[in-house]
């Protein structure tokens, strides 16, 4: 039986927001027609986004500290540095899957495929298009196909002279980019030069992939192509509309360089669909965006990476084929998505270890995804690397330079810094790009212990101690979080705004809402349309259950950025709490129309819908936070209560079933103020012989070290009554239940006084600061669990109901 | 003045030209659309000379 072909293209820093005018303008035809024709959606990148790691990420379907492939260049073993590679991938790619099940792949471009592998089918690597020596462009008639770089040898003869070297570009095909190049003077034209570039690379690409689609037998052809990320990094500035601080002749002159590259995709795209039949599936993915609105930053940061700040969190996923979906959307993709997705299109099994998940949403004939412990268990041939024979190192100096010239890797320097400090540098940075990856997905842990390993404070890198800075709090080493900001406060590593931000931060984590409060709206006063401390604040302000200046902050920053799901997200959140249901639901909605893979935006708005009496709906809502948060117990938790509302015993049990495997910590956990009401609710408990252990007099006489994350399993009692300092240490991950038990600050006062035989008369001002200070950040805390339940008690009536 | 020879090719029924120039057209056809170009670029060349010979 004929199988049906797969048809993957890569189209690196595609973006919707340029797309969709462009179609709107008629401009991109052969891609409106495929939307129309099959499934679109936006695909979440991952942190960091930096190409070679995501590309090998959509290749594999595993994160960055998985697959092993980091940052833009690599140790070469023979104590130098080259370009990434495919010496350092850990895991198999979906070229070796295919190797290994008997199918044939075209891969071409792939950023890193180089040096190439025997699979079964055609491999060029995405060092095929170099035709610099160095900084020197090497002339055509001496340009020579570098070893390594195609697979197999003999379809090098039919697929060199398919090259289009920069020196063929002419002006008549640069003039579509820029049409009024003839007013450009004579050393003012090195940006045609850079256009050229691109435009050759990209050909090579396409003829390459064109060649190899019509002449070898495939099953599955990947073709990846830098060009939009090129381009959008050198002219995205002068895209319309115009910067204020663009000059006005540059941008008559470059406007159209971004649109000329997106057109020219679409016409790529038309070729390649004319040459594929009704029976094969095509998906186009992008790896990330491209900010091209008022998002595009000022400047660029003049570090390593420092140009991935103009990407974009969400890229571009289309796909089309006998048995996707036609015009409908894709919701919740990312990145790590496309191999789990690429396998179920071929009928071949997803390994269990994969990051991904099969997008199962775009095929039409309701099909299955299968699944096998891993792909990397299996012991069958899929390709190996091809050994590189002799010297080429020019060649490597050539990718090395162009990374450069993007401004992807530091000027290295080659002839004058010695190679072991070369060598010493890149591990350094790609330390951090790991540490990165970890702590995208929560393991702070991994990440801290790297960054300590390669920070240096004789050699700071103002990047990675911020990020020390971060993971430390996330981690709750506060004290190790204060060290390295009063280090990058003493020696002026960064700028005074940036510090107060990541103290704001570490403030925050020790629930001193106050004080990050003053941090922030200090640094407002520089930078008062920063979305980032606007965002900080706003939560804050939640978290304080100030809804009126959470409202006010979340409005700025949709203001300056109306897609932002996380404002609206948190005017949810505000509505939520002051109990304006219908409200929240819509702000939350707003939110999940924005960024669909968004739990938590899913989770409050199931809470919404049924303190409204939804019933139906919130669990239609909790069953799908139950698929993107599996690990959730408070969804499980609603869950049996809802379907017990609606009378579906089964299903509530199903729940409570699974609830019950989750070996939560059930003790209730009772806190407040040190009031009357609470040695009332400590009296109730004991006349009632709960078991309240004795945790304060424990963590004090055995002197707990609360840093230790077990502190709280160590603690014996039924109730613990745990006194509010102890908050910012608890990991919420296993507890479930809190009783606040509220008091008045005077009433508070007046029963410490009586307690330490105090006058009555006698107020304490700076004891009330503190009082308030310490409920404050405890409602704080409440605030950054989205898994607890809290019961606030004014009365005692329901204690032990609760209990 | 130097002679200008455009060639064409056909695909899928409809004829492209070929001017030695290039076109963007050309280079979105990929492997057809830049031997196409080469070869038109090469017999250019060629006329040329062949031109500059017989005048000499």
């Amino acid at each position: 039986m004929k199988k049906n072909k797969v048809l993957l293209i890569g189209w690196d820093s595609a973006d919707w927001k340029v797309i969709d005018r462009l179609i709107a303008e008629g401009k991109m035809p052969t891609l409106k027609a495929m939307i129309e024709e099959g499934v679109k959606g936006k695909i979440a990148t991952l942190n960091p986004p930096l190409s070679p790691m995501l590309w090998t990420s959509i290749a594999t379907g595993f994160r960055p500290y998985k697959h092993g492939v980091i940052g833009f260049v690599e140790p070469d073993g023979k104590g130098s540095v080259r370009p990434v590679s495919s010496n350092f991938r850990k895991v198999k790619a979906i070229w070796n899957i295919l190797t290994m099940e008997g199918y044939k792949s075209n891969i071409i471009g792939w950023w890193p495929s180089n040096p190439v592998e025997t699979i079964n089918g055609c491999m060029v690597s995405n060092m095929f298009q170099q035709e610099k020596n160095g900084s020197k462009i090497i002339e055509q008639e001496n340009w020579e196909v570098q070893p390594a770089t195609v697979h197999p040898e003999r379809i090098i003869d039919k697929i060199k002279d398919l090259r289009v070297h920069p020196h063929e570009i002419t002006l008549n095909l640069v003039s579509p980019f820029v049409p009024n190049f003839a007013k450009l003077g004579k050393g003012d034209d090195s940006n045609l030069g850079i256009i050229s570039k691109f435009l050759a690379h990209a050909s090579t690409v396409h003829a390459a992939a064109t060649e190899l689609m019509e002449t070898e037998e495939w099953d599955f052809t990947a073709v990846y192509h830098d060009a939009l990320d090129h381009f959008s990094h050198g002219f995205m500035r002068f895209y319309p509309p115009k910067m204020a601080h663009i000059d006005e002749v540059e941008f008559e002159m470059y406007k159209n360089v971004v649109e000329g590259a997106y057109i020219f995709h679409d016409m790529m795209l038309e070729r390649l669909l004319g040459m594929v039949d009704d029976k094969t599936t095509v998906m186009i993915v992008s790896d990330h965006g491209f900010h091209s609105d008022h998002m595009r930053p000022i400047h660029i940061p003049q570090v390593p990476a420092g140009p991935a700040i103009e990407h974009a969190p969400y890229g571009i996923i289309v796909a089309k084929g006998p048995n996707i979906k036609k015009g409908e959307q894709i919701f919740g993709a990312s990145v790590l998505d496309v191999t789990p997705t690429l396998l179920m299109m071929m009928g071949l099994p997803i390994g269990k270890d994969m990051d991904g998940k099969p997008l199962v949403d775009m095929f039409s004939d309701g099909r299955k995804a299968t699944y096998i412990e891993s792909w990397e268990k299996i012991d069958k041939f899929g390709g190996e690397l091809v050994k590189i024979d002799g010297d080429v190192e020019n060649d490597v100096t050539a990718a090395l330079q162009q990374l450069i010239e993007l401004g992807y890797i530091d000027d290295l320097n080659i002839e004058n810094v010695n190679e072991k400090d070369r060598v010493k540098n890149i591990i350094k940075e790609n330390s951090f790009y790991l540490a990165k990856s970890y702590s995208s997905t929560g393991l702070h842990d991994d990440a801290l212990e790297l960054l300590l390993e390669v920070e240096t404070k004789s050699d700071p890198d103002y990047r990675i101690l911020h990020e020390i800075v971060n993971c430390a709090v996330k981690t709750n080493r506060f004290a190790l979080a204060n060290e390295y900001l009063q280090f990058i406060r003493k020696e002026k590593i960064l700028i005074d705004f940036h510090i107060d931000i990541l103290d704001a931060k570490v403030q925050i984590g020790l629930n001193q809402p106050k004080e990050a409060i003053k941090l922030l709206n200090k640094a407002l006063k520089v930078d008062n349309q920063s979305v980032i401390i606007l965002l900080d604040l706003a939560n804050i302000y939640n978290g304080l259950q100030m809804k009126k200046e959470a409202l006010k902050c979340f409005n700025k920053v949709l203001a300056l950025d109306p897609e932002n799901a996380h404002a609206y997200y948190g005017k949810g959140l505000a509505y939520l709490r002051a109990d304006e249901y219908e409200k929240a639901v819509e702000e939350f909605l707003n939110a999940i129309d924005r960024l669909y893979h968004f739990p938590l935006a899913h989770l409050y708005l199931g809470e919404s819908l049924a303190l409204m009496k939804e019933y139906e709906a919130a669990i239609g809502t909790f069953e799908l936070v139950k698929t993107m948060m599996p690990n959730l117990p408070k969804v499980y938790r609603w869950l049996q209560d809802l379907y017990d509302l609606i009378d579906d015993p089964i299903k509530s049990r199903e729940n409570a079933s699974i609830l019950g495997k989750m070996h939560l910590d059930k003790r209730t956990i009772i806190c407040g103020l040190p009031g009357p009401k609470m040695e009332d609710a400590l009296s109730m408990l004991k006349q009632n012989k709960v078991n309240i252990g004795k945790s304060f007099d424990v963590l004090k006489t055995q002197n707990l070290d609360v840093l230790k994350k077990d502190w709280f399993s160590q603690l014996e009692g039924d109730v613990i009554y745990l006194p509010l300092q102890y908050f910012p240490s608890l990991n919420s991950r296993n507890l479930n239940k809190f009783i606040f038990i509220k008091d008045s600050l005077e009433d508070t006062i007046e029963h410490m006084n009586k307690k330490a035989k105090i006058k009555a008369n006698t107020f304490n001002f700076e004891l009330m600061n503190n009082l308030n200070k310490i409920e404050e950040s405890t409602k704080s805390w409440f605030g950054k669990q989205p898994d607890v339940d809290v019961y606030y008690l004014s009365n005692l009536d329901k204690l032990m109901e609760i209990i | 003045m130097k002679k200008q020879t455009t060639k064409s090719i056909q695909l899928n029924g409809e004829t492209f030209k070929i001017p030695a120039g290039g076109t963007l057209g050309l280079l979105a056809l990929g492997n057809i659309g830049v031997r196409a170009w080469k070869e038109a670029k090469a017999a250019n060349v060629n006329d040329n000379s062949k031109e500059k010979n017989e005048k000499k």
